[in-house]
């Protein structure tokens, strides 16, 4: 070799990595270059150093209970397939999504494009609605309930039929919410005055 | 661990890629001819896999993190990441470098969520000497005596206490070369980046260690 080596070649001579033809060009070039083989004894030296501080190989400790805990890993990843398996891909994946959108637009034009089923009553001033006779609940049992609807007289009137006679002494106050005098604050009052309450 | 009839076989792992196995059966390489045999679901071969590479795999990560439990569950969890990948691994590169490749995967993750974890709180400890649990040191390989043994131990906590201080691309970077003898190709492939990047860490990273090392470097 008669040029200089690149930077990499260099390199991988210094740190004896060159092989064959290579290696052989190199130390030809290296017989004129003494710092080049210092060089590279210097790097040998320092790994002869780091490698018998440092082993490349240690022993885990309990190394059999170390197969073993593997071994029992990849066991319980065979008895778990469907989580261990990669899912592949599938043209269901991509219908699907493409789908319901084409459900949701279909869907959405009828919609747009429907006309209601009852008849409408024009009721002036009133939006528009479809009567639908509504659906009455009684909470006893034994109770009718009828409804009256009339929109001319915009009224409509629900009747019980069966629901016992409310006594006259029933007190109706005491079945609505009243306001109950509370302590506004603990430390009033330390003059001996009662408490001023608000009006609630 | 030795192959047993209830062991399961992975009918589903469809190796991928040049792992034919009658090919790596005839051939020097004892690596591909297990990797082969657990491609097809033969978790004995594997389990030999792991026995082979269990070793390196460990002290590559205790030399990352310093703690020694740590790495013992960080290094089990490269091994069974890598049964869950093994059905992908071509043997375009060495087994071996494959593992550390997923140990460099397993260590940055960990380190990062310690990081989120400990979020708020002081969380230098992360990598620093001071996390080294001084009871984890073991004995190099090799048959040196006493004196010997005793020369290296204390040098290598130097060189642990030094390595601790680098960051950690460059602590790996030095780990793989000088102490795993990875070529710098394989250590590009590992740290993924380009064997410029891994030459620039390198040179950066022995001399700061270098320098941390003088007395005990030119003494030797």
């Amino acid at each position: 070799m008669n040029t200089n080596p690149d930077e990499t070649t260099l390199a991988l001579w210094l740190e004896d990595e060159l092989h064959g033809d290579e290696l052989a060009a190199m130390e030809a070039w290296a017989r004129n270059e003494p710092e080049q083989l210092a060089a590279r004894e210097e790097l040998r030296r320092w790994k002869g150093m780091m490698a018998a501080a440092l082993p490349a190989s240690e022993e885990p400790p309990y190394a059999e209970f170390f197969n073993g805990r593997i071994r029992t890993a990849i066991h319980r990843q065979e008895q778990e397939p469907a989580a261990a398996t990669p899912r592949r891909f599938s043209w269901q994946s991509v219908l699907m999504p493409l789908a319901a959108c084409a459900g949701m637009a279909l869907t959405f034009w009828i919609g747009m494009n429907s006309r209601p089923a009852a008849p409408e009553i024009d009721v002036a001033g009133a939006p528009k609605a479809i009567p639908v006779d509504p659906i009455l609940y009684t909470p006893e049992r034994g109770v009718k309930a009828e409804w009256f609807s009339s929109p001319e007289a915009a009224a409509t009137v629900i009747v019980l039929n069966g629901v016992a006679a409310i006594p006259d002494s029933m007190d109706f106050s005491a079945t609505a919410a009243t306001g109950e005098l509370r302590e506004i604050d603990a430390t009033a009052g330390v003059d001996g005055n009662d408490t001023e309450t608000p009006d609630l | 661990m030795n192959k047993s009839s209830d062991e399961p076989s992975n009918p589903t792992r469809e190796p991928v890629g040049s792992a034919d196995p009658d090919a790596a059966l005839s051939g020097p390489d004892e690596d591909f001819r297990l990797v082969a045999l657990a491609q097809q679901g033969d978790l004995g071969s594997y389990d030999a896999l792991v026995t082979r590479h269990r070793g390196r795999i460990f002290a590559m990560i205790r030399n990352m993190i310093h703690q020694e439990a740590d790495a013992w569950d960080l290094s089990q969890e490269v091994f069974i990441k890598a049964w869950n990948a093994l059905p992908r691994f071509e043997a375009k590169a060495r087994f071996s470098t494959w593992l550390y490749r997923i140990a460099h995967n397993v260590v940055y993750d960990w380190t990062r969520r310690r990081k989120i974890e400990s979020a708020g709180e002081l969380n230098d400890e992360i990598f620093e000497r001071e996390r080294i649990d001084s009871g984890s040191f073991t004995t190099p390989a090799g048959g040196d005596s006493p004196d010997e043994t005793m020369a290296h131990g204390e040098l290598r906590e130097k060189i642990e206490a030094a390595l601790a201080k680098l960051s950690p691309e460059h602590r790996e970077a030095v780990l793989l070369k000088d102490v795993q003898g990875l070529a710098y190709k394989e250590i590009a492939e590992v740290m993924e980046c380009s064997i410029g990047t891994v030459m620039s860490r390198l040179f950066y990273a022995r001399q700061k260690l270098q320098t941390m090392l003088k007395d005990e470097y030119e003494s030797r």
